[in-house]
């Protein structure tokens, strides 16, 4: 028994491994994306609000953009997030059933 | 040695048992919609097309030759907001186990509130802006940089979204 479980122990491991690390390397490259583009949009705001090409009615349409599209980019990590936990769930799910011989 | 055993791994044991109680797998997400990601690479190349023919800023007197497209834009991102807003999440066993240990947590719990909607329309409100400014004064360059770089954000965060859920 103590074989059966060890072995199912790692398996376990391994699917999880395997889906966390190739989703994660989606996240990581995403969030950089992200965090670039909105850096540089916060400096095109400073300096167009400086020179005069955003006026008052502009300044605040972009601010809420801000705001909305650093809301949103929680929102998209969350959404993926629950991707990757419903592959978790459904691999594990198939492996377990297996293991114990049902047909999913 | 036996009531080792049992102890030891009662926690696999459990977990095996709730499982194939729970007895299925889970829907957490919407599906994969090909033609939504089709739609939304055809309209994001339009939109960086106009971005390009803009590029510079723009005068109000031209602005009857940039509406059509002002208002094909805006037609083609709200049309996929409720496209995208149209797929239902599957209701499940698994899926309501989930949310009640979320809202136990004090998190919010897993709804159709899309982030590629969300951001489609956002996208849709971006284009309305320009066309509004750009009727009444044209647009200047920095202004179309951080309408550029607005669209570029949600798009981005959309078009992640909806390529993630192919799985």
């Amino acid at each position: 028994m103590a074989d059966d479980v060890s072995t199912i122990i790692t398996s376990i491991k391994d699917i999880a491994s395997n889906i966390l690390e190739k989703d994660i390397a989606t996240v990581r490259g995403f969030s950089e994306r992200q965090l670039e583009a909105i850096a540089k949009q916060t400096v095109i705001i400073q300096k167009g609000i400086a020179n005069g090409d955003i006026d008052e009615d502009l300044r605040e349409f972009f601010l809420d953009g801000l705001e909305a599209m650093a809301l949103n980019f929680i929102n998209t990590l969350k959404g993926i997030l629950i991707v990757t936990l419903e592959k978790l769930w459904n691999a594990l799910v198939n492996f377990l059933y297996k293991a114990v011989g049902v047909v999913v | 040695m036996r009531q080792y055993f049992l102890k030891k791994y009662l926690p696999i044991q459990i977990l095996l048992a709730s499982l194939l109680f729970l007895s299925c797998e889970a829907t957490l997400a919407p599906a994969y919609d090909q033609a939504i990601v089709e739609k939304v690479t055809v309209n994001s190349e339009l939109a960086m097309r106009f971005f390009a023919e803009v590029d510079g800023g723009t005068t109000n007197e031209s602005f009857a030759e940039r509406e059509p497209v002002y208002n094909i834009l805006i037609g083609a991102f709200e049309s996929l907001k409720l496209q995208v807003k149209a797929r239902p999440v599957p209701e499940n066993v698994a899926l309501e186990k989930i949310n009640e240990l979320l809202q136990a947590k004090g998190s919010n719990a897993i709804s159709g509130e899309y982030p590629s909607a969300f951001a489609f329309e956002k996208i849709a409100e971006t284009f309305k802006k320009m066309k509004q400014t750009d009727r009444e004064n044209g647009i200047k360059p920095l202004a179309l940089q951080a309408f550029k770089g607005q669209v570029e954000i949600f798009l981005d965060q959309a078009i992640t979204y909806e390529s993630f859920l192919k799985r």
